[in-house]
């Protein structure tokens, strides 16, 4: 210990540690998430803790990862997230399996984050990836998984937010902005800043007419019909049209399956452009100042892997969803019945009747002593 | 549940006051020393203006008003919809009238109470600079030696020119922004629209 500086009761910030009802809370909400997702014929895979830091290469996330150097030289990172990790296996050990491929994880992610509104360096993360189906099914297939999720865990008023990245890209397309005359673009848009997107259009020299819908995109959001403007304001970008007709069978799908009351358009939504390729959205409820989760197309990853096909999946943050139920006041976790104290006078004799009281389904406390 | 609404206690109060009069929304008398009111299905948080987005981002309030220099210090993923107009300022570098120009200096000292914003804007122009954080009286800095130059907020320019200091250069314009939390915009759609409406049509 020598050379430390933090005393034995110090963690180092951004991770959590849960005990007792805390941890059975969890552990309940994760049941609840998973059984919905095995409930949609999704299998588990537990994929490896770390992996070759190049799997998580080509992400935003690659500047948060924890890298480090294996015995033999490679260069090795702790996982950032898992769809790249599911996107690998999917190409690799799965490579002779059919299309659509359908798997779920629930596991942590570690990354450099400074804990700061609802994010730590270690999250847990319950999610799955359809893998090999496109528009709009599987994109419908699994908000409606999300939307089954969120009802399960009894979140209330939650509603899931839909934009696709093909409407701000079809927009731009052809328009010859450099990376950060874009970025700083895309962030007044995600900030649905409506003048200072303008400022950076002209600064950048967009035309007017591309100029104008982009800035419109910040005021885009809504219930559905806000579509039918969108495709009028929009209309004559064909790229950005397409992306409408998509995000339009999407909604149609889930409104005639009865969740259109929980759906809102967001077409300003521009956040992960360089990952995603479709479909985005985000779940948002009362009482949480940020997404409990969120997801989208991204067709363009398994091809890094050797097996090009179209993807799409969400996820939700187990330590969000526990913070939601917290403020939602929603029920905790139902009390485990007392356990019966068996004392071992005769530690023999007592230990047949404890197992015997198991066998009974008694929940019992072995020996004298300890506390809650 | 009402929704509620995070004020700076600041110099943004005044403008915040008579926005919202204008729009014919409820807003409390005095504020006094109450920091938490309620009022006609508004509730109110009266707190440090560089606290607002942070209150806002965290959802702890739904909504506020924040001027844009204390939005790109803080850096807080808030949505900000709305110009309102008012509270218009410049944040600048300055420095002492006719010393020497600080970007073509080898090594800066910046004292600033922004110091997020001030480290990015000198590191786009190349320079690496030491940040000094004040709480106040930046202008102070330069003729005392604590620092080389400021970046700072100015109106009129008549602070800086009282303690001998002139501007260098812009590095953003500012005014007041009316802000909405992520999670509220889209899950309390109505109520936020009916007041970023009833906003929109009385700012200026």
């Amino acid at each position: 210990m020598n050379g430390t500086s933090h005393s034995r009761a110090q963690v180092p910030p951004g991770v959590q540690c849960f005990v007792g009802d805390e941890a059975r809370r969890r552990r309940r909400i994760e049941d609840r998430v998973v059984s919905v997702f095995e409930g949609w014929d999704y299998e588990e895979i537990i994929p490896p803790l770390f992996d070759y830091a190049d799997v998580f290469a080509g992400q935003a996330l690659a500047p948060k990862t924890y890298s480090f150097v294996g015995r033999d030289g490679s260069l090795l990172a702790l996982r950032p997230d898992f769809t790249s990790l599911l996107a690998k296996v999917a190409a690799g050990r799965l490579a002779n399996r059919p299309a659509p491929i359908r798997l779920y994880y629930s596991g942590e992610v570690l990354r450099y984050e400074p804990p700061k509104a609802g994010r730590q360096s270690e999250l847990y993360q319950m999610g799955l990836e359809h893998l090999g189906g496109g528009p709009p099914t599987a994109d419908a297939e699994i908000l409606a998984v999300a939307a089954e999720c969120l009802d399960a865990l009894g979140v209330r008023g939650w509603v899931l937010a839909l934009g696709h990245v093909g409407v701000f890209n079809g927009l731009l397309e052809g328009t010859a902005l450099d990376a950060p005359a874009l970025e700083r673009l895309r962030e007044r848009v995600d900030a649905k800043d409506a003048e200072g997107a303008r400022q950076a259009l002209t600064e950048a020299g967009v035309a007017r007419e591309v100029a104008e819908a982009v800035v419109r995109l910040t005021a885009l959001s809504g219930d559905p019909p806000v579509l039918a403007e969108a495709e009028r304001a929009l209309a004559f970008s064909p790229r950005a049209r397409a992306a409408l007709a998509e995000l339009r069978a999407i909604v149609e799908a889930l409104s005639a399956a009865g969740l259109g009351r929980h759906l809102t358009v967001d077409l300003g939504e521009v956040r992960g452009l360089d990952y995603y390729t479709g479909l985005v959205f985000r779940a948002y409820a009362p009482g949480l100042g940020f997404e409990v989760g969120g997801g989208g197309r991204y067709d363009t990853l398994l091809a890094r892997f050797g097996r090009p096909m179209p993807a799409v999946g969400f996820m939700l943050g187990l330590d969000r969803v526990a913070l939601l139920l917290d403020r939602q006041e929603a029920a905790p976790a139902p009390a485990l019945p007392a356990a019966e104290n068996i004392a071992s006078g005769d530690v023999g004799k007592a230990l047949a009747h404890a197992r015997g009281r198991r066998a009974a389904g008694a929940r019992v406390r072995f020996g004298n002593g300890g506390g809650r | 549940m009402s929704l509620t609404v995070a004020l700076s206690k600041g110099k943004l109060l005044g403008g915040s006051e008579s926005l919202f009069r204008r729009a014919r929304l409820p807003f409390p008398e005095a504020e006094g020393r109450r920091l938490v009111v309620s009022l006609d299905g508004l509730r109110f948080l009266f707190v440090k203006d560089m606290d607002v987005p942070t209150y806002v981002e965290y959802g702890v309030a739904d909504c506020g008003v924040a001027g844009r220099d204390v939005l790109l210090e803080s850096g807080s993923d808030v949505y900000e919809p709305l110009d309102l107009g008012f509270g218009r300022c410049r944040l600048v570098v300055a420095r002492r009238q006719g010393g020497p120009d600080p970007r073509s200096a080898s090594s800066l000292r910046v004292a600033t109470k922004y110091p997020k914003v001030a480290a990015a804007h000198f590191q786009q122009h190349g320079l690496s600079v030491e940040v000094v954080t004040l709480a106040g009286s930046v202008e102070l800095a330069p003729g005392l030696g604590l620092a080389d130059c400021i970046v700072d907020v100015v109106e009129t320019g008549r602070t800086l020119a009282e303690n001998g200091l002139e501007v260098v250069e812009d590095v953003a314009a500012s005014s007041a922004r009316f802000v909405v939390n992520r999670a509220s915009y889209h899950s309390r759609r109505g109520e936020v629209s009916h007041l970023l409406d009833a906003l929109r049509q009385a700012a200026p």
